[in-house]
Order: C-alpha cells, then sequence, then structure tokens
C-alpha cells in the first residue's frame, strides 16, 4: 500500500472520517459521499480502514515495559526518604536528590559524602548545597575536617545594565565582576543590595542574598542539572525586562539564563526569560 | 497511610492532599502507584529512554512542588500525565530547536547509544521494531495521542483531558497518525502490495489544519 494509490484522495480527511474526528460536522456527509460516489475515495476507504485497525491493533500489542529500577530507586528515595538531604532543613531535597542522574550524570550522594570532602573545592555550588546559613554549614561541616570550613566563595555579581538579547546572552559579561574587587570576597547582602537597588530598580526584590538563592534554587530546579556552578550573576535586562542573568556550569553544561524579577517566588519558579548553552 | 491493617487505601487525592499538608511520605506512594504507567508513556512519546527519565523526573519534580495548585478539577492521575506529557512535548520541542536525530532503537545519534529499548520476545521482535520506528516517526502531537488511547489504552476523553484538547482532536491525531503508520508500514505487513516511495506523496486536504484546530 503506497499513499500513491491514493491519488486524488486526502488521506487525513479520509482517516479523520474513519476515526470519528468527523462524526457530526458538515464534513463528515461530505465524505461520506465521497466514498459513496468517487471509486478512488471507495478504494481508499475500503484500504485504509482496514490497515488502520491493524496497526491500532499492533500498538496496543507493543509490550509493556516498567519503569527501569534504577529510576524507580531514585524517584523511592527523593520522595520517600526526608532524611536523606544534602540541604539541611531544605523542603526542595527531594528535588535536590532527584535530580542526581545515574551513568553520566552526577550521581547520588549522601550527607556523608558531601562531609568527606567535596564542599571544598567547588565554590558556591556546594556552599548552596551545604546550607543556607553559616550555622547549618557550621554544623554540617564540623565534623568533617577543616578542609569542609573553609568559606565558600560567593557568586560573582555585577550591574551591568545590559540589555541582552537571545543573540547575545551567551556572551560573557564585560564590566569587571564585583566580586574581583571586593577584598574580603565576602558577599554581602547590603552591598548586594547597594549593588542592584542603585542600577536597576526593576530587580531590587532579588538584592538580598536570600532572595538571590532562592532564584539560583529555582534555577537549579528549573535547569535539572544538578548543584549549579555560578559563574556570573548580571542585574541587568533580557530584551529591556528586568533580569539577573546568571552563568553556572551544572553536569548539563555551561548555561547562560536569563531570569526575570520574579524569580524565585513560589508563583514565578525561575521566571525564566531565556536560556541557552554557552558553546 | 497505608492499608496494612486493613483499612481501605488512601484515594490519590488523599494522597496528594497528605503531601501538601506535610505528609513526607504521601508523594512517594502516590509516585509508586503510577510510575509504570508514567514511565511508559513518556518512554513511548519522547523515544528515547535516558529524556525519558529526565522527563519524567522533571515532572515528578514540579508535581511534587506545585501540589497545592492541584484543585481538582481532573483526577491526580490525569494531573501527573498531563505534567509528564508536557515534559515529554517541551523535551521534543528543545530536541527539534538543537536537533539530535533520534534512532529508531531509542539511541541518541550524538552521544552514542543511551538506552536501547528492550527486546520484545522473539517472534515478535521485528513487528515491534518496525512499529516502534513508524510511531517514533509521527510528529510529536499524534505520538503523544496514540501514544495515549493505543498504545496505553486510555479513553479518548481522559486523553484530551491529559493534552488539554478537545475530543475530536484526540480523534483526529490518532486516525491521522494510524493512516501514517499504515502506509509507513504498508510494505513490511503486505510486502506485494507496492513501495515505500510515495508515502511522501500523501496529499493532505484543505481541511487538514481547520480540523487540527478544534
Amino acid at each position: 500500500m503506497t499513499g500513491a494509490e491514493f491519488s486524488g484522495v486526502d488521506i487525513d480527511l479520509l482517516a479523520d472520517y474513519i476515526g470519528g474526528a468527523l462524526e457530526g460536522t458538515p464534513d463528515e456527509s461530505v465524505v461520506a459521499t465521497l466514498i459513496a460516489d468517487d471509486p478512488r475515495w471507495r478504494a481508499a476507504y475500503e484500504t485504509l480502514g482496514g490497515r488502520m485497525a491493524m496497526v491500532g491493533a499492533e500498538l496496543g500489542r507493543l509490550p509493556a515495559e516498567p519503569m527501569p529500577d534504577d529510576l524507580a530507586a531514585r524517584l523511592d528515595e527523593a520522595f520517600s526518604a526526608p532524611r536523606l538531604t544534602l540541604v539541611p532543613g531544605d523542603p526542595e531535597a527531594p528535588a535536590a536528590a532527584a535530580r542526581k542522574r545515574a551513568g553520566r550524570r552526577m550521581r547520588w550522594a549522601t550527607p556523608i559524602a558531601i562531609a568527606a570532602g567535596v564542599v571544598a573545592f567547588v565554590g558556591f555550588g556546594l556552599d548552596y548545597l551545604a546550607g543556607r546559613d553559616s550555622a547549618q554549614e557550621n554544623q554540617a561541616t564540623s565534623a568533617a575536617g577543616s578542609a569542609e570550613q573553609a568559606p565558600a566563595a560567593p557568586p560573582p555579581t555585577l550591574s551591568s545594565g545590559t540589555d541582552y538579547t537571545r543573540a547575545t546572552l551567551t556572551t560573557a559579561p564585560v564590566q569587571p565582576l564585583d566580586a574581583a574587587s571586593m577584598p574580603d570576597s565576602t558577599f554581602s547582602a547590603e552591598k548586594n543590595s547597594d549593588r542592584a537597588t542603585g542600577a536597576l530598580p526593576g530587580l531590587s526584590r532579588l538584592a538580598p542574598l536570600a532572595a538571590l538563592q532562592a532564584c539560583l534554587d529555582a534555577i537549579q530546579r528549573e535547569n535539572a542539572g544538578g548543584p549549579l556552578s555560578v559563574e556570573s550573576v548580571d542585574y541587568a535586562r533580557f530584551e529591556g525586562a528586568p533580569a539577573v542573568v546568571v552563568r553556572f556550569t551544572a553536569a548539563n553544561g555551561l548555561w547562560a539564563w536569563a531570569s526575570g524579577a520574579e524569580c524565585g517566588t513560589p508563583a514565578g519558579g525561575a521566571d525564566t526569560l531565556a536560556k541557552l548553552p554557552v558553546r | 497511610m497505608t492499608s496494612g491493617d486493613g483499612t481501605a487505601a488512601p484515594s490519590d487525592a488523599d494522597l496528594l492532599r497528605a503531601h501538601v499538608e506535610g505528609d513526607k511520605q504521601a508523594f512517594g506512594e502516590l509516585v509508586r502507584r503510577h510510575r509504570d504507567r508514567l514511565w511508559a508513556v513518556a518512554l513511548r512519546t519522547i523515544g528515547d529512554r535516558e529524556e525519558a527519565a529526565d522527563a519524567v523526573q522533571d515532572a515528578l519534580l514540579s508535581a511534587h512542588r506545585n501540589a497545592a495548585r492541584f484543585r481538582g478539577d481532573s483526577a491526580v492521575t490525569t494531573w501527573l500525565h498531563r505534567i509528564v506529557v508536557n515534559a515529554c512535548l517541551d523535551r521534543i520541542r528543545r530536541r527539534q530547536a538543537h536537533p539530535t536525530v533520534p534512532l529508531p532503537d531509542g539511541s541518541r545519534s550524538e552521544e552514542g547509544p543511551s538506552g536501547v529499548e528492550p527486546a520484545a520476545p522473539a517472534q515478535d521482535h521485528d513487528t515491534a521494531l518496525v512499529v516502534r520506528e513508524a510511531l517514533a516517526a509521527l510528529p510529536a502531537d499524534q505520538r503523544a495521542a496514540i501514544v495515549l488511547v493505543d498504545v496505553q489504552g486510555y479513553p479518548v476523553a481522559e486523553a484530551a483531558e491529559i493534552l488539554g484538547v478537545a475530543i475530536g482532536t484526540i480523534k483526529s491525531r490518532c486516525a491521522r497518525g494510524r493512516a501514517k503508520m499504515a502506509l509507513a508500514l504498508g510494505d513490511i505487513a503486505h510486502p506485494g502490495e507496492g513501495n515505500q516511495e510515495a508515502s511522501t506523496s500523501v496529499p493532505s486536504g484543505p481541511a487538514a489544519d481547520r480540523r487540527d484546530q478544534r
């Protein structure tokens, strides 16, 4: 059977008729008339109807397949084991756990693995995972040796005011990063607030560190590539709208991500305006 | 929460409500109930095991986070399926924007084999393979409808609710998809009847786009 043998027949229309999609519409009687009066339509109807039924039957015979054990286990662990958290007290811990991938992606990690020494080497990305305040961080790392107690680097931020587009989003920030000019390399909410509110009032909500972290949380969730290692946060614009443009590396690569002012709110999620892989 | 003592098992809605109210186990139980069907829909819709796994994970995480927004307008399973299917369709659209050609066996060309679908029983292997190939070649909207209705056996009305379209649209997508597959599979099922060259010459009727708007 080929399409050529149905020359002169609108296959989609005939399929709709056979499948009952035309019931109650004017086209139903039109097609019925064509089948009755036109030998080509009649032949196509007789042939195609049987074949479509055969296809339906074959589809129904495709073997069932349960969810793979490894994926089922990851979901089980994520949604049923609340104490396997990577972030002490983080209500989104299931998300953090479930985003771990087998194989080429990051594998599951336990708090012990985190405490065993990786925290100190991945900067903000794991600072972010290790706890949101210093008390939590100290508690989480005190038993694991001095390496874990090294202060995590802040995400380098700037307020370039650049109006990014999809064509320029992956371009690295051109303004010197604030972090480079911050002698104590402390990520100061106050400084951050000054920076954001002074340059781009539309982003003042994202000035406090907690708000920025919530935004990065949301981006991490939406990216679904595991923990973020943030290269830069630019308080800027995207196609005219106030936006934080975050460049980060995750298990799924290097990304430039533009999020709007609602980033990190429960309703706004990551408020993603655009996201592009940096190649 | 469970029925080990002989009490009735909580409904899906009960579990979702319990999750929203802070029960740490409820959402996991809900996932365990439906994960195989959600996985099957994702795998057949997206055609790649790794992407299907990612889509299911992303979808369930989203459902976990946004459970409070569930208003009970549909069944919980319908809501879960809708989130999973949308996650799959989003991934397909992204893949089309950054093409990596999927192979019929479920692997991706750029990254090497990422998860070949398991073989069917020997006697059905060839047929299942070509049916999967033909299914994978359909437009994503038609494939999603066919996966729900023909592969998974959902009623047309529920598939319409899952995909957020009219019942007539589901019927049309399924019918057109089956017709395309019938053309693609014709030479295999009926080798004496012709060749495959004309599968691209099937005319699209003037009513085609109109009906897809329903």
